[in-house]
């Protein structure tokens, strides 16, 4: 890959991580969906030191996220909004390059409906896998590993 | 037809044991006798043996009667409990949740203790307190443990208080078989949560309020054997819901569950209350339970444990945690809208905002929808309390029941 195509596909795979935040953000799931691969693969984790084991939070295939999504309306939900702020730390690129590692740090804002206080919710990494191919960059593998575990009641969508 | 601010509080057209005073869930002076009279008084759960698997391991709890504990493995694998507080300067002995200390080790003045709960040793102890003091009166204060019912950690601070095995009579027949086998917490959660923790375990003894649950309508309640489940009350407040077979395929994307429990059919449930505040739930492949640990009366520490069996295979443990965290992880279907409903109860029923009664009157022959298993733990709070729950200072004026 020459470094002008890399630069390229960096600056791809970098925006499409800010792209995702943006659809969450905006609770626009067929948008999020549009940005990942037909393999897209979903997951949330996070360590406890308390029984010293890695927990995995939330794990589904795209069929499952898509199942996921349609099924929110039909609960029972805090609706407050979610602010997803990335900031992407390395993107790097193995083999030929189709497909590029990317770490992000993550923290998640709550906002409140009732007068809109923001608080802190959530921070974490994200470990992203984006192909950028001649298609567009498209979001493969997600895994976000949460620092946070105290949630208060919890959140139905994921960050 | 809406009510007048008379009306509103007029006392519910039921018996006196259908109803309470919301002041039970608001008032912290209740909340304080409640850490006296009932936390100090009964066995609470601290952790899991799995949590400390090894000679020396330690975990720390902190107990809703007010007291930090901590719970270790000693050198003999026996499970004890101490306060988690120095004799000398009164310092946090174990500042980490959980950890291995052969030797633990004040850091402030470094006196150590071992995991039976003797000083071993007092720095420059001759030179301060000559004959006048030494290891053998710095000993730490010991809290009656004992391990049961699944493998959990109890501890009781009442050195009166009757066995363990007393305390939870025959509130747990019904899972007796199905935790035989030897236990592993996998999933380990707090939540935090504005509200009372009588309100968390009365969610947990009704299911009426599967009416918030879409993921339960489509599953349990509209499935043949939802309305035979019964409640049965125990002695010290205990009760229990029989099992039902959860239809998981209703729910779209929650495929039938394969890996199972021992002993429980498929698509089984059963769901085991504790007084004051710990909830058993067997539900098909995983083990959750709850243990409420209150700071106050609008203040509430929830711990979350999930389990499977300690033999399980990679295969099988996925397939639990997937079980698990689809209804009952912090993003889970469930357990959010639980929470959501105790946070609502919280902010509606906090003080001065008039809230006056909340209603435990259906009767449906104890079976699911029947609020029996509510008004059996408030039997016993009264009890305990010496106080009635729909008239907790007996300023309201009514009729005996």
């Amino acid at each position: 890959m020459s470094a002008m195509i890399e630069a390229g596909a960096r600056i791809a795979a970098q925006e499409l991580v800010y792209r995702t935040a943006l659809a969450l953000d905006a609770v626009d799931f067929p948008g999020f969906l549009a940005l990942c691969g037909e393999s897209f693969h979903y997951r949330i984790s996070a360590y406890s030191p308390e029984i010293r084991k890695e927990m995995t939070w939330l794990e589904h295939d795209r069929k499952g996220m898509e199942l996921l999504f349609k099924n929110l309306p039909k609960h029972n939900s805090d609706r407050s909004l979610l602010s997803r702020h990335a900031a992407v730390y390395t993107v790097s690129f193995a083999g030929d390059g189709a497909v590029a590692d990317v770490v992000s740090g993550l923290q998640v804002y709550r906002t409140t409906l009732d007068g809109g206080a923001t608080e802190l919710f959530a921070v974490g990494k994200m470990f992203d896998k984006v192909s950028v191919g001649e298609g567009g960059a498209r979001l493969v593998d997600r895994h976000i590993k949460l620092d946070t575990r105290m949630f208060g009641i919890g959140f139905h969508i994921p960050f | 037809m809406a009510r007048t601010g008379k009306e509103w509080h007029e006392k519910p057209d039921f018996p006196n044991t259908h109803f309470v005073d919301t002041r039970i869930y608001t008032d912290e002076a209740l909340f304080r006798e409640e850490q006296e009279k009932i936390f100090n008084k009964v066995w609470i759960i601290a952790c899991h043996e799995s949590e400390i698997p090894n000679a020396y391991d330690y975990r720390t709890f902190h107990h809703p009667g007010g007291a930090e504990l901590f719970v270790v493995r000693g050198d003999d694998m026996k499970v004890r409990s101490f306060y988690n507080i120095c004799p000398h300067r009164g310092n946090t002995l174990l500042y980490d949740p959980v950890g291995n200390a052969k030797r633990i080790t004040c850091i402030f003045h470094a006196w150590s203790f071992d995991s039976r709960g003797a000083c071993t040793d007092i720095s420059r102890s001759k030179q301060g307190y000559q004959e006048r003091f030494g290891t053998k009166d710095a000993g730490l204060r010991e809290v009656r443990a004992d391990v049961g019912f699944g493998g959990f950690v109890w501890v009781a601070l009442d050195d009166a208080a009757p066995t363990l095995k007393e305390f939870i009579g025959p509130a747990m027949d019904m899972l007796g078989e199905h935790l035989s086998m030897d236990l592993e917490v996998f999933h380990y959660h707090k939540a935090v949560v504005k509200t009372n923790y009588k309100l968390w375990h009365d969610t947990n003894s009704e299911f009426y309020h599967d009416y918030m649950h879409y993921f339960n309508r489509a599953t349990g309640m509209i499935q043949p054997g939802y309305f035979d489940r019964k409640y049965t009350g125990y002695k010290n407040g205990h009760a229990s819901v029989g099992s039902m077979s959860i239809k998981y395929d209703a729910y779209d994307g929650s495929a039938a569950r394969g890996v199972g429990w021992p002993g429980l059919a498929p698509g089984g449930w059963i769901l085991i209350d504790i007084f004051p505040g710990m909830t058993y739930n067997l539900r098909t492949s995983v083990l959750r339970m709850d243990t409420a640990i209150p700071s106050g009366p609008n203040e509430l520490i929830i711990e979350f444990r999930g389990l499977g069996l300690k033999s399980d295979t990679p295969e099988q443990r996925a397939e639990r945690v997937r079980d698990h965290n689809t209804i009952w992880g912090p993003f889970g279907r469930n357990l959010h809208e639980d929470l959501l409903g105790v946070h609502g109860q919280g902010i509606a029923m906090r003080e001065r905002t008039d809230s006056k009664w909340v209603l435990h009157g259906r009767e449906e022959n104890m079976t699911i929808h029947d609020e029996g298993g509510m008004r059996h733990f408030y039997d016993e709070w009264g009890r305990r309390m010496e106080r009635k729950a729909y008239d907790p200072y007996g300023d309201n004026q009514l009729e005996a029941a």
